[in-house]
């Protein structure tokens, strides 16, 4: 669906990274992992040109391994900069996400207005 | 193994990322990754559609924005392209003994050069990954190959009767300098860009000239030897073209 691949611009980098957190990966296992945690409407492919431009922000680093079938593998570590990210990433959502819902919930965040 | 479907979609990807001017490494990389990934998809039953999207362009436009464009890659490919073109037109006469420059061959080299650098790049980065896995290539390829050598004929006739002032004729021993140089030139570029088809094209080329420096003058007005050697031309470009997309698929299979 068009509409979710528009939203999911930015969210998806901050999900990439929390998943490369919990230990070194590659592209397929990553895109798995994703759609295990329920994104189902989005393009695998998509996560590639993330990955190239985190890897070239430095927030990811890379190392070739042999692997059982074809070609050597491409494996995503979190670098420094990318935890630093990360977890900056984790304060924007969950300031947005708050305000999302407050809007539609048509809930207040201050006690004072209504 | 990926299926055909989405082999003719790495072959694309890759010709677009070149014809982009990404650096040779990075696009060896990110195909090899996708090529990974769509063999574990395809495996679990996915649809190429799946990984790419809808519009295999537009991923593709995607990747392309997301890798560096390298400048230093394209400014060493400039003056090697120049030097080539300027060794596959020099070695024709040189071998025939008759290199000359005048007021046109400027002019000459540049639009020659221009054509065939416009038509070929076209047909290699726009045209051929299109009908990568149809038969169609070989027809193409033949008529793109016809009709860009059609036109440097009809050109050099029109160039011959204009009879250009001429400000330099080259020995014999310069001659023979200028086929050193070209061979030189070939070599390093065959090494440099790690193709083969640099040195085998000049050596194609260079029959022609060979042939008339030492066939001798009668053998020219026989129509017998005219026929069996334009047969023998066309077999030869056949063979030669076949190889060559032959291998270049081969190259691609082993990426």
């Amino acid at each position: 669906m068009a509409d979710t691949t528009q939203m999911l611009k930015g969210i998806l980098d901050g999900c990439l990274l929390s998943i490369i957190k919990e230990g070194e990966i590659y592209g397929y296992e990553l895109a798995a992992k994703l759609e295990s945690y329920g994104f189902h409407s989005f393009s695998e492919g998509t996560i590639y040109p993330l990955l190239l431009r985190m890897q070239k922000e430095g927030l990811v680093s890379t190392t070739l391994r042999k692997s059982t079938a074809g070609p050597k593998r491409k494996y995503y570590s979190l670098t420094e900069k990318g935890e630093q990210e990360l977890e900056q990433f984790i304060i924007r959502w969950t300031q947005l996400s708050s305000s999302v819902n407050n809007v539609l919930n048509k809930g207040c965040f201050r006690n004072d207005c209504c | 193994m990926v299926s055909k479907r989405a082999e003719q979609f790495l072959v694309e990807l890759r010709m677009y990322l070149i014809s982009k001017g990404k650096n040779d490494q990075e696009i060896n990389e990110i195909t090899e990754e996708l090529e990974d990934h769509l063999t574990e998809a395809e495996a679990a039953g996915k649809d190429v559609s799946h990984i790419i999207g809808d519009s295999p362009k537009n991923y593709m436009k995607s990747i392309g924005e997301s890798m560096k464009t390298d400048y230093r890659q394209l400014a060493g490919l400039v003056p090697l392209m120049i030097l080539l073109l300027t060794a596959y037109l020099s070695i024709g006469p040189a071998i025939e003994g008759t290199f000359s420059v005048s007021q046109g061959t400027i002019w000459f080299a540049l639009v020659i050069s221009s054509i065939s650098i416009l038509v070929y790049g076209l047909f290699l980065f726009k045209v051929m990954p299109k009908f990568f896995q149809s038969k169609w290539n070989y027809v193409l390829f033949t008529v793109t190959f016809l009709a860009v050598t059609g036109l440097m004929i009809a050109f050099m006739f029109w160039y011959k009767s204009q009879e250009f002032e001429v400000v330099f004729v080259a020995t014999p021993a310069q001659n023979n300098l200028i086929i050193v140089l070209c061979a030189v030139i070939f070599i390093g570029a065959a090494l440099y860009t790690k193709t083969w088809f640099t040195v085998l094209i000049p050596l194609f080329l260079s029959m022609g000239p060979i042939a008339t420096r030492f066939v001798p003058e009668e053998a020219n007005n026989d129509p017998l030897y005219i026929t069996i050697t334009i047969l023998a031309f066309l077999l030869a470009s056949a063979v030669a073209i076949a190889i060559f997309i032959f291998q270049s698929k081969k190259d691609q299979k082993k990426i």
